[in-house]
């Protein structure tokens, strides 16, 4: 019997049953086994309005998609454009870094595929690369950025460690410095291959344009305070995060609706809606498992699963070995944010027992997602890109394959380097 | 029935819409109060994570009418379409009986928050706050059922 109610609901997981269903139903199971009245549910969930830092998911979410909405995208390509484009593979370089920034602020939610996508894919064709390349690059770069400050997933694993009372505490701002040079190694590695990638193409003509340089300035004179604004204040130790989100929301709010009238009135309720989607989507994953966490810990299964590695392997090296496996197979099929709440108050205290640092563990385990995100044969991004430029799936396979490997390299750096996540903080 | 249903959607979508710009100038004016005026109120901080459970779970509600939940795509992603449809019932009564045990514990709970009297903060009673728990979760319960019904009657494979 103790076997086959997990095994049960594993199925109706994989049978596409919302998750949030599944980790409540685990959750009641074990409070009803154990005579805890189900009442502690609605204990537990209301324990989502008693976490300050939460206020940042809606409001960053919002911001993020209130931008994706509006010209915000074009002016992000064009200025990146104007002062990236003339290097070796400069377009393919100015893709990188406009996903990768447009990620950190939208939550890798495949939103940037949806937002920069349809720029960059023709853009790309028309200096000549390969659509092979161009495809690949675009899906790849769907996630990344998510190791850069504010991106959603660092915020939540901040909050999900922050629940579990460790002994060596981990903030959001450390995570946020971690993740700045794996994330900086992963753009790197890219703009290494996008260079190469360019050498068949004609030399590139054009050289840095300062009129063009100064015109797209004046373009994105509303989008560059932000960057400054949140990252700075984050990083400088002026406002916690969720104060860098209400100032974030309510200043792109102002801008796209009221200044530069992008987004109509009529048509901001929609995009409301449309983000709170996905908020009411994570924070209802979050709440109900707070509950299993709970029940989880009490019954001691992290020990549990502990002794049971700890039979097999007795090595932090294999250890690693198997969790990167077993994270790539993982984000494969879990979106980020489940990944996240389901697995972080199993894995973290298992990884800790093995010496492996709170924070770096944050940072391997979201690189390994969002390798995740683009590894055949489920990975969502794919599956968003296929949909979004009319392409078979197994084009898209082909096409992000040699970005997995150049990736999955620095995944392992990561994984085997904890002081290049742990250099910046102390 | 169907006008009832469009109804309650929209009292959905515009107590959310409601909410989260309240939300964005509440928090932009705490912020404002606190590090110009010198003092921010009391009252801002507790309310806005109350908020954040609100938006949380009116969200999760907008996503069920949708089908946008986040869950495992596999059966999507590579199945045939009796498996889809197949796999679509068995989760939807699953996903219906779950938030439905939900919604039935938490509104026994608020009746004690009630019968107590518990406080949420300053003079706020808790119970007008948590009863949004029981409520999402029973339009949940009840949508889940919905879906179950249209998809076992529709002959189509679009389920």
């Amino acid at each position: 019997m103790s076997i086959l109610i997990p095994l049960l609901l594993l199925m109706l997981a994989l049978a596409g049953a919302p998750l949030f269903t599944v980790i409540a139903a685990s959750a009641m199971w074990g409070f009803w086994q154990s005579d805890i009245d189900l009442q502690v549910m609605a204990v537990e969930i209301y324990r989502v309005a008693e976490m300050p830092v939460l206020i940042a998911i809606p409001l960053f979410t919002f911001a993020g998609y209130l931008m994706g909405e509006s010209k915000a995208p074009q002016r992000l390509v064009r200025i990146t454009d104007a002062f990236l484009g003339w290097m070796p593979g400069g377009l393919a370089i100015v893709a990188l870094v406009a996903c990768a920034l447009f990620t950190a602020f939208t939550g890798a939610s495949g939103v940037t595929i949806v937002a920069l996508g349809a720029l960059l894919v023709p853009a790309l064709k028309k200096a000549g690369y390969r659509e092979n390349f161009n495809l690949g690059l675009v899906t790849t770069s769907g996630s990344l950025g998510l190791l850069f400050a504010p991106s959603l997933p660092l915020i939540l694993y901040g909050v999900i460690a922050q629940q579990m009372s460790l002994d060596t505490p981990v903030s959001i701002d450390d995570l946020f410095l971690a993740g700045i040079l794996p994330g900086a190694l992963m753009l790197f590695a890219l703009s290494l291959y996008s260079a190469w990638q360019s050498r068949h193409i004609p030399k590139n003509e054009e050289t840095f344009d300062k009129a063009e340089a100064w015109a797209a300035i004046k373009d994105s004179v509303w989008e560059i305070p932000l960057p400054f604004v949140v990252l700075g204040g984050i990083y400088g130790g002026f406002f916690a995060v969720s104060e860098a989100a209400a100032i974030t929301a309510l200043y792109v709010l102002i801008v796209t609706v009221v200044i530069r009238r992008e987004i109509s009135l009529t048509h901001l309720p929609v995009v409301m809606r449309d983000s709170m989607k996905l908020v009411g989507a994570i924070l209802l994953i979050l709440a109900v498992s707070l509950a299993s966490t709970n029940y989880m810990i009490d019954a001691g299964i992290p020990e549990q699963i502990f002794e049971t590695i700890q039979a097999h392997v007795s090595d932090g090296f294999t250890f690693l070995l198997l969790l990167t496996v077993f994270l790539l197979i993982l984000g494969m099929m879990l979106d980020i944010f489940s990944a996240i709440v389901i697995m972080i108050p199993i894995i973290l205290p298992i990884a800790m027992q093995y010496g492996i640092h709170p924070v770096h563990l944050g940072i391997l385990f979201l690189a390994n997602m969002q390798l995740g995100y683009f590894t055949p044969p489920v990975g969502m991004n794919l599956f968003i890109a296929s949909f979004r430029f009319n392409k078979p799936v197994m084009t898209l396979y082909r096409a992000t394959l040699p970005f997995f490997f150049i990736l999955l390299i620095t995944v392992i750096i990561i994984t085997y380097w904890p002081g290049l996540s742990l250099m910046l903080i102390d | 029935m169907k006008r009832l249903l469009v109804m309650i959607h929209r009292l959905e979508d515009s107590i959310l819409v409601l909410l989260l710009l309240a939300m964005i100038l509440l928090a932009g004016y705490d912020i404002l109060a606190r590090t110009v005026f010198g003092g921010g109120i009391a009252w801002i901080p507790p309310l806005l994570r109350v908020m954040v459970l609100w938006i949380g779970l009116l969200g999760a509600l907008l996503a069920s009418r949708s089908r946008e939940h986040i869950s495992i795509d596999l059966i999507n992603r590579l199945g045939g379409p009796m498996l889809k449809r197949i796999s679509s019932l068995i989760t939807l009564s699953f996903a219906s009986i779950v938030s439905g045990i939900v919604a039935w514990h938490s509104a026994k709970y608020v009746e004690m928050a009630i019968e107590f009297g518990d406080m949420a903060f300053a003079d706020v009673p808790a119970w007008p706050l948590q009863i949004i728990i029981p409520v999402s979760f029973g339009l949940m319960a009840l949508r889940f059922a919905i879906q179950f019904v249209q998809t076992a009657s529709s002959k189509g494979a679009n389920a």
